[in-house]
């Protein structure tokens, strides 16, 4: 990790965040079209959530490096599954 | 028709299966390099037909890499795609100055991997390549 904050931490933390994130993606997608065995509707969904979540992150990432803070929205998806928790 | 051939050099084990999963599902040949000098030593022995290169990597980088294919005739023809996790600003102009075909950002979207891919190894767009499950293998 750099000692020296600012752009060179910014740059760690952007690499070191992005190749995590991509090992993330692509093993849920990886999950997801069956290469390692068919998945249970139950299991599809729950990778799916996963899969959803990281790319909220990437959306996170992409905007922050960007230097425009912009909240992560929430897609129809998991406005959705809130409701269907709540009944 | 052989498999088209594609070297993957990453450092980090993790993205390295992960490729080579998702490329094996579409019916391409895939060898792995870890670092700067076994990446030139696995391009120099397979002769892949691309590469999917990191920036990143232990004992020089990904930078070196090209500059050392570039050296050798058989080897300075390969098409490069750069898949890095670094900012795309400096290092894309950076890379294409460097004879690249392709500058990706991780994380990248499978798809859009696979149509680069294709692009590049000049096969038609879109045209779906069987899977180990079309020709039930799986």
């Amino acid at each position: 990790m750099p000692k020296q904050p600012g752009s060179n931490l910014s740059a760690y933390l952007s690499h070191e965040l992005r190749n995590a994130l991509a090992c993330i993606q692509q093993f849920g997608k990886i999950l997801v079209d069956g290469l390692a065995g068919e998945l249970t509707g139950e299991q599809r969904e729950y990778v799916g959530i996963m899969l959803e979540n990281a790319s909220r992150i990437r959306s996170v990432l992409d905007s922050a490096l960007d230097g425009v803070p912009r909240p992560p929205e929430k897609c129809a998806n998991q406005v959705e599954r809130v409701s269907k928790l709540e009944t | 028709m052989r498999n088209k051939k594609i070297l993957i050099v990453d450092d980090d084990p993790d993205v390295l299966q992960g490729m080579h999963l998702r490329l094996k599902a579409n019916q391409y040949d895939v060898c792995l390099a870890v670092d700067t000098f076994s990446g030139v030593a696995e391009a120099r022995r397979s002769e892949p037909d691309l590469i999917l290169l990191d920036l990143g990597l232990p004992a020089g980088g990904g930078f070196m890499v090209m500059e050392r294919l570039k050296l050798i005739p058989t080897l300075a023809i390969i098409p490069i795609i750069v898949v890095s996790a670094r900012d795309g600003l400096g290092n894309q102009k950076r890379a294409f100055d460097a004879g690249a075909k392709a500058f990706l950002q991780k994380p990248v979207d499978d798809n859009q991997l696979l149509a680069v891919i294709r692009q590049t190894l000049g096969e038609p767009a879109g045209a779906k390549r069987p899977t180990l499950q079309d020709q039930g293998a799986v």
